[in-house]
């Protein structure tokens, strides 16, 4: 599998590389702010900004783009189409990328978007499209097989896991949470030695011990570490079977 | 009940209502005047008069206080000439010296004689209409005529003893003219044929006979009778056979009767049976009695003394025939009673049109009983089924109409021509009737005032879900988004700043509230109407409830699916009050169970904590229970609340879906 060696490799590696991209956004300021966003960048070349479903669908048809940066919510019924377009991208052009901008910070949208696979896949909030790197970081993880989830929307799922009865967090000292978080971020181990200011080492035997306390099988897979840590997290002691 | 004056006004109204029963008073062909329906106004007087006209002569509950006052002045006379008449027979016999026994024979006639009065009178005061009131109180009278069966005298005693014999004949018109005092064209007929037969018996004795025997056993006289002083013909066989002839002629007379009534009974329908029963039982009684009394007098010639078994038969039967015509209308009222209150029973159980009928029928043991309603606008009356009914076109007694305590017609029964003999069952059964269906009327106005209610309930929250909805969406897709890009272009102006750490700090510091206030706007529009629920339903809004909640809360969902809008938004909104009333209230270490499940035709949810709880009804601040009765209660749901102090807190709902 390619897309494992090329996962390996910390992100934003491939300095050489131009991504093609096609941006689906129905609101004017927002689009334009992701138009600057991306101006900015030079390893970026937006082949087309949409406003709706269909007309994304047709566009990715056309330019075969490495990343879709997609609104979740758009015409025609402004639910939840981005996530939708997602699902359909991963039948018809399964190497395509897709980050999906949202602002909804619940965690059921990012998770949704995760249920047929994460590889691939981001779940950020708009409001942090302007941060450095932040756009671009995620652009460059699922172009390469790998998925990012906001941080803002991992808190909330850790705080409430956190809260919890009995939670199982409750277990885990303050690091090894900073560490669970990285990972349910789609961290790859050096991306959050690098934000935590720790050895890659220190950030496995973090890693190890988390899942060991939480019952978790590891797994070296990036992108399937997300979705298990993300569903843990969002299990909050329920009992629900299904819907959410 | 408010109904007292009501249901007194409505007995009037009914008194005044309708009939088909003919003015019996009145001759016959004056019927239909009060037969047509009054509807337009020239009719109205007419008939209006009628009406008052019988609410005199009308019913014993009916009548006006005047009209009763004289009606009892009437009795009172007619029972004070009765006693007189009674006194003057009792002093006839007495002064007699020819019957054996005097004292049973004048107690005879005085029981005789108030018997048939007293029960004349009786049927008088319930059947005003009837003749057969007025021949029972002639038939008393004359019974005192017999009082010369006492006297030697030959033709004060034979003029006694004659009277016999149209006592008979009266017997049986009362019989064959009850219950409604007409003779029918049979009747008539046969009623013709027994008087010619008695006649020509009488003739025939008068003539033939050397002394004739009293028939009453108490007034015989036996070998001291005296001569009959109209004895033409002297001629022992022709005597023999005038005396025998005489006798058979009379017991085929009374097997004609009985005959007669037995058919007649066996023909009748049920609720005719039911009146006819103790007058035919009565009269076949004195049939058989004063049959075996010829057959053992005239023709086996025993000598029949006063103490003799058969005698004490004849003269009880004598005196208790009156009293089956009483004995009928003490059952009829009797069975009004047992028969109203079947009715309410019955109306308490159904309240359809179809029910209401069906007790009708049930009640006048009548399975052909029909109600017609009246249609004020098209002033005709119709079926159940809308079939039009014309009264005026069925036989008279067969229908009774019935106003509504404004006065208003409301409706008819049409019924079997029988129960015209049983006037306070109808109408009873007809007022019980108007009842029902005025009440049956508040009772649906009512009904739809309340859906309307709930409806115009449900409108409201629906229009306040949709606008919450709208407002959400305007939020997101103006303020919200306008934000968001505001914040895309602070942080790209930050990366534009150079080496001014300070400018850097500053937009950082506007970055964060910027944040915030983001963070805030997307709380409030969430409040406002929560994307998700919208999006998911229920369990995906209230897993994302609970986790936004600064409390442990267990969530137990049942995948329900999605429900029609304005139950998943009631059933939110609760769960979120709740939960909200748990963080707050609930104390420091509060753990919150959230359940969603699905029960037949029946979505529950409840939210169960262990807090502090309270004391229900001393809740100061209770907006937020009332709002949860308020959004499930407008769906038409049910929601309970236990607290109690130290004992946590339960909130339990339950709302139809889909029934």
């Amino acid at each position: 599998m390619s897309r494992a060696e090329t996962r390996a490799k910390p992100a934003g590696a491939d300095e050489t590389r131009t991504y093609c991209i096609v941006v689906a956004e129905d609101a004017y300021l927002i689009r334009e702010g992701i138009r600057q966003v991306l101006e900015q960048e030079d390893e970026v070349e937006v082949a087309e900004f949409c406003s709706d479903y269909t007309s994304l669908l047709q566009a990715v048809e056309r330019h075969h783009p490495d990343v879709v940066v997609t609104d979740i919510r758009m015409p025609p019924s402004n639910t939840d189409e981005g996530i939708r377009a997602a699902a359909t991208l991963r039948e018809q052009t399964p190497d395509t990328g897709v980050v999906v901008i949202s602002q909804y910070v619940s965690p059921h949208y990012a998770i949704k978007l995760f249920e047929d696979g994460s590889a691939g896949r981001a779940y950020l909030l708009k409001e942090h499209i302007g941060h450095r790197n932040h756009l671009m970081g995620a652009i460059r993880e699922v172009a390469n097989g790998g998925s990012v989830v906001d941080p803002a929307v991992v808190e909330v799922l850790v705080e409430a896991r956190t809260r919890a009865k009995n939670s199982p967090l409750g277990h885990l000292t303050p690091r090894e949470r900073e560490v669970l978080a990285g990972v349910a971020e789609g961290k790859s181990n050096a991306a959050i030695a690098r934000t935590l200011f720790l050895t890659k080492r220190a950030v496995e035997k973090n890693i190890n011990s988390i899942f060991a306390k939480l019952d978790l099988a590891d797994d070296t897979d990036v992108s399937r570490r997300v979705v298990a840590t993300l569903l843990f997290l969002s299990e909050t002691g329920s009992s629900s079977s299904g819907g959410a | 009940m408010p109904g007292g004056r009501a249901g007194v006004s409505s007995r009037n109204q009914m008194s005044t209502g309708r009939t088909g029963v003919r003015p019996r008073r009145a001759v016959p062909t004056d019927g239909p005047r009060e037969i047509s329906l009054p509807p337009f106004p020239d009719a109205g007087k007419d008939s209006g008069e009628a009406a008052a006209d019988r609410n005199i002569r009308g019913h014993p509950f009916a009548g006006t206080l005047l009209a009763r006052r004289q009606a009892t002045v009437s009795e009172l006379t007619v029972l004070g000439a009765a006693l007189v008449v009674a006194a003057i027979a009792v002093a006839v016999v007495a002064s007699g010296s020819l019957v054996g026994s005097g004292p049973g024979f004048a107690t005879l006639l005085v029981l005789t004689i108030l018997a048939y009065v007293v029960a004349g009178l009786a049927w008088r005061r319930a059947r005003p209409w009837s003749p057969l009131g007025p021949l029972l109180i002639a038939f008393g009278f004359f019974c005192s005529i017999m009082s010369l069966d006492a006297l030697a005298q030959p033709v004060a005693h034979t003029v006694g003893i004659l009277t016999e014999a149209p006592t008979t004949f009266f017997l049986i018109w009362l019989v064959l003219a009850f219950p409604s005092g007409r003779l029918d064209r049979t009747s008539r007929w046969v009623l013709g044929g027994i008087g010619a037969v008695i006649l020509a018996g009488l003739v025939s004795r008068s003539l033939a006979m050397p002394m004739i025997q009293p028939a009453l056993p108490l007034a015989r006289c036996n070998a001291a009778c005296p001569d009959n002083p109209l004895q033409v013909v002297h001629h022992a066989s022709l005597t023999h056979a005038v005396r025998i002839a005489g006798a058979g002629g009379r017991v085929a007379i009374f097997a004609l009767v009985i005959g007669i009534i037995a058919v007649r009974f066996f023909r009748a329908s049920r609720p005719r049976r039911r009146i006819l029963a103790p007058v035919y039982v009565v009269a076949t009684l004195l049939g058989l009695a004063a049959g075996m009394n010829q057959i053992s007098t005239n023709w086996i010639g025993a000598h029949v003394g006063p103490d003799d078994p058969r005698s004490i038969a004849f003269s009880a039967t004598w005196i208790l025939f009156p009293f089956g015509f009483v004995a009928s209308i003490v059952l009829a009222y009797v069975y009004v009673g047992a028969a109203l209150a079947s009715m309410v029973r019955e109306l308490g159980v159904s309240t359809t049109v179809v029910g209401i009928e069906r007790a009708v029928q049930r009640v006048l043991d009548d399975p052909r009983a029909r109600l017609a309603f009246w249609l004020p606008r098209s002033h005709r009356y119709v079926d159940r089924h809308g079939r039009g009914v014309a009264l005026d076109e069925l036989d008279a007694g067969t229908w009774r109409s019935f106003d509504k305590s404004d006065g208003e017609p409301l409706l008819a029964i049409v019924h079997d021509a029988a129960l015209e003999e049983d006037p306070e069952l109808v109408e009873a059964v007809g007022a019980e009737t108007v009842l029902a269906l005025e009440n049956q009327r508040l009772q649906q106005d009512l009904l739809d005032s309340i859906a309307a209610l709930r409806a115009s309930r449900k409108r409201l929250v629906a229009a306040a879900s949709a606008e919450r909805r709208k407002i959400e969406r305007d939020l997101h897709d103006s303020a919200q988004q306008m934000l968001i890009a505001v914040r895309i272009q602070l942080e790209l102006a930050r990366g534009r700043v150079d080496a001014d750490a300070k400018l850097d700090a500053q937009l950082g510091r506007i970055g964060d509230d910027l944040d915030r206030a983001l963070d805030e706007l997307r709380s409030v529009a969430h409040g406002i109407y929560p994307p998700l629920l919208a999006d998911e339903g229920l369990p995906a809004a209230l897993t994302e409830v609970a986790a936004r909640t600064g409390v442990p809360v267990e969530l137990r969902l049942e995948d329900v699916g999605r429900l029609p809008e304005e139950i998943e938004t009631a059933v939110y909104y609760c769960c979120l009050e709740a939960l909200q009333n748990a963080a707050k209230h609930g104390g420091a270490d509060v753990n919150v169970t959230l359940r969603l499940w699905w029960e037949p035709h029946l979505l529950r949810f409840s939210v169960s904590d262990d807090g502090l709880g309270f004391v229900p009804d001393a809740q100061p601040d209770a907006t937020g229970l009332t709002n949860m009765l308020d959004r499930l209660g407008a769906i038409g749901g049910r929601i309970s609340i236990r607290s109690a102090p130290g004992r946590g807190t339960d909130v339990d709902g339950a709302v139809t879906v889909g029934a």
